[in-house]
C-alpha cells in the first residue's frame, strides 16, 4: 500500500502566481481595517439597545451616527481602498 | 489516452483548480486540505464583512427609530379599582395587575400613604417585592432595591426607576389610572 506524501500532493495542485508582497498587504490590512469596524458597530448596537431599553433616548442619535459613520468608512474601503495595478505601481 | 482521459476526468471533479499553489514552506510542512482553503476567498470574506456593516447600521437605526417612536406614544388607560386597597395596612402591599396582565405591586408605606409600580425590576424583569423592615422594594436576582416611594434606584444594578403606576382615589376606592415608563434621568 502506497501512501500519498505532501510533495506529491502538492504537485497536483496547478501553480499560480501568488499575490505579490504589496497588494497581500494592502488586503490584509483592508480585511483587518473591516473587522476591526464590524466590532465597533457590534458595540454601537449593543450601547443602542441598551440605550433604548434604559430609555435614555438621548444617547441614540449620537449612536446611530456613529454606526452610520463607520458603514460609510467600510464602504469605501470596498469601493474605493484597493491596490493600485501593476502598471501604475511601477511607475511609482 | 487512457491517462488523458483520467487526468481529464480528475480535473474535472476535483475542486483545486483555483487554489493558489503552495508557495510556504509552512504550506508544504502541514497538509490541510487544499479544497478547504477554497472554501472563502478574501474577496469573499471582504464582501461579507461589509454586508454585515450594512446590517449592524440598519440594526442600529431601525432599533432606535422604533423604540423613539414606541416612546413617544402614550397610550390612554382606563381607570382600573385595585381590590383589597382600601384594607391594607400600613407597611405592607399587594399584587394586582395593570394594565392588562402586567404585573404591579401597590404599596402603603409605613406614614399611611399609597404608591404603585410595575412589578418588573427595570434589570431583568425579576419581579420585586416589598420589604417591610427596611421600608423599600427589593428584587431578589440580582439585589437591586428601590425607593417604596418614588420607585427610583436605591442601590444595585437596575439603570431606571420602576414604571410609576398613577393612582387616583374615589370614594374611598382607589383607582390605578395610568402608567408611566420612566428614564433615568428621573
Amino acid at each position: 500500500m502506497k501512501f500519498e506524501t505532501t510533495e506529491l500532493r502538492y504537485k497536483r495542485v496547478p501553480a499560480k502566481a501568488p499575490l505579490p508582497r504589496g497588494r497581500a498587504a494592502v488586503w490584509q490590512a483592508r480585511l483587518v481595517l473591516l473587522v476591526m469596524i464590524n466590532l465597533a458597530q457590534l458595540w454601537i448596537l449593543s450601547a443602542a439597545v441598551d440605550a433604548a431599553l434604559g430609555h435614555e433616548f438621548r444617547h441614540l442619535l449620537p449612536l446611530v451616527i456613529a454606526s452610520g459613520v463607520c458603514w460609510l468608512i467600510s464602504v469605501s474601503i470596498f469601493f474605493w481602498w484597493k491596490p493600485v495595478g501593476s502598471r501604475q505601481s511601477g511607475s511609482a | 489516452m487512457s491517462s488523458d482521459l483520467s487526468k481529464a476526468i480528475e480535473n474535472l471533479i476535483s475542486d483545486e483548480q483555483d487554489v493558489r499553489a503552495a508557495t510556504s514552506p509552512y504550506q508544504a510542512e502541514f497538509p490541510y486540505e487544499r479544497d478547504e482553503e477554497a472554501q472563502v476567498t478574501r474577496r469573499e470574506f471582504c464582501n461579507f464583512l461589509v454586508l454585515t456593516s450594512t446590517a449592524l447600521f440598519v440594526g442600529a437605526a431601525g432599533f432606535s427609530a422604533k423604540a423613539a417612536i414606541d416612546a413617544s406614544k402614550t397610550p390612554v388607560l382606563p381607570p382600573m379599582p385595585i381590590d383589597g386597597a382600601a384594607e391594607l395596612q400600613a407597611g405592607a402591599a399587594i399584587n394586582f395587575h395593570y394594565p392588562g396582565d402586567e404585573t404591579a405591586i401597590l404599596v402603603r408605606a409605613k406614614d399611611g400613604t399609597y404608591a404603585a409600580f410595575g412589578q418588573k425590576c427595570t434589570h431583568l424583569s425579576c419581579p420585586v417585592h416589598y420589604a417591610k423592615d427596611h421600608d423599600r422594594l427589593e428584587c431578589p436576582c440580582h439585589e437591586g432595591g428601590f425607593d417604596a416611594k418614588t420607585g427610583a434606584v436605591l442601590y444595585g444594578p437596575p439603570p431606571r426607576p420602576l414604571d410609576k403606576i398613577d393612582i387616583e382615589t374615589h370614594n374611598g376606592q382607589i383607582y390605578a389610572v395610568g402608567r408611566e415608563v420612566r428614564g433615568s434621568e428621573v
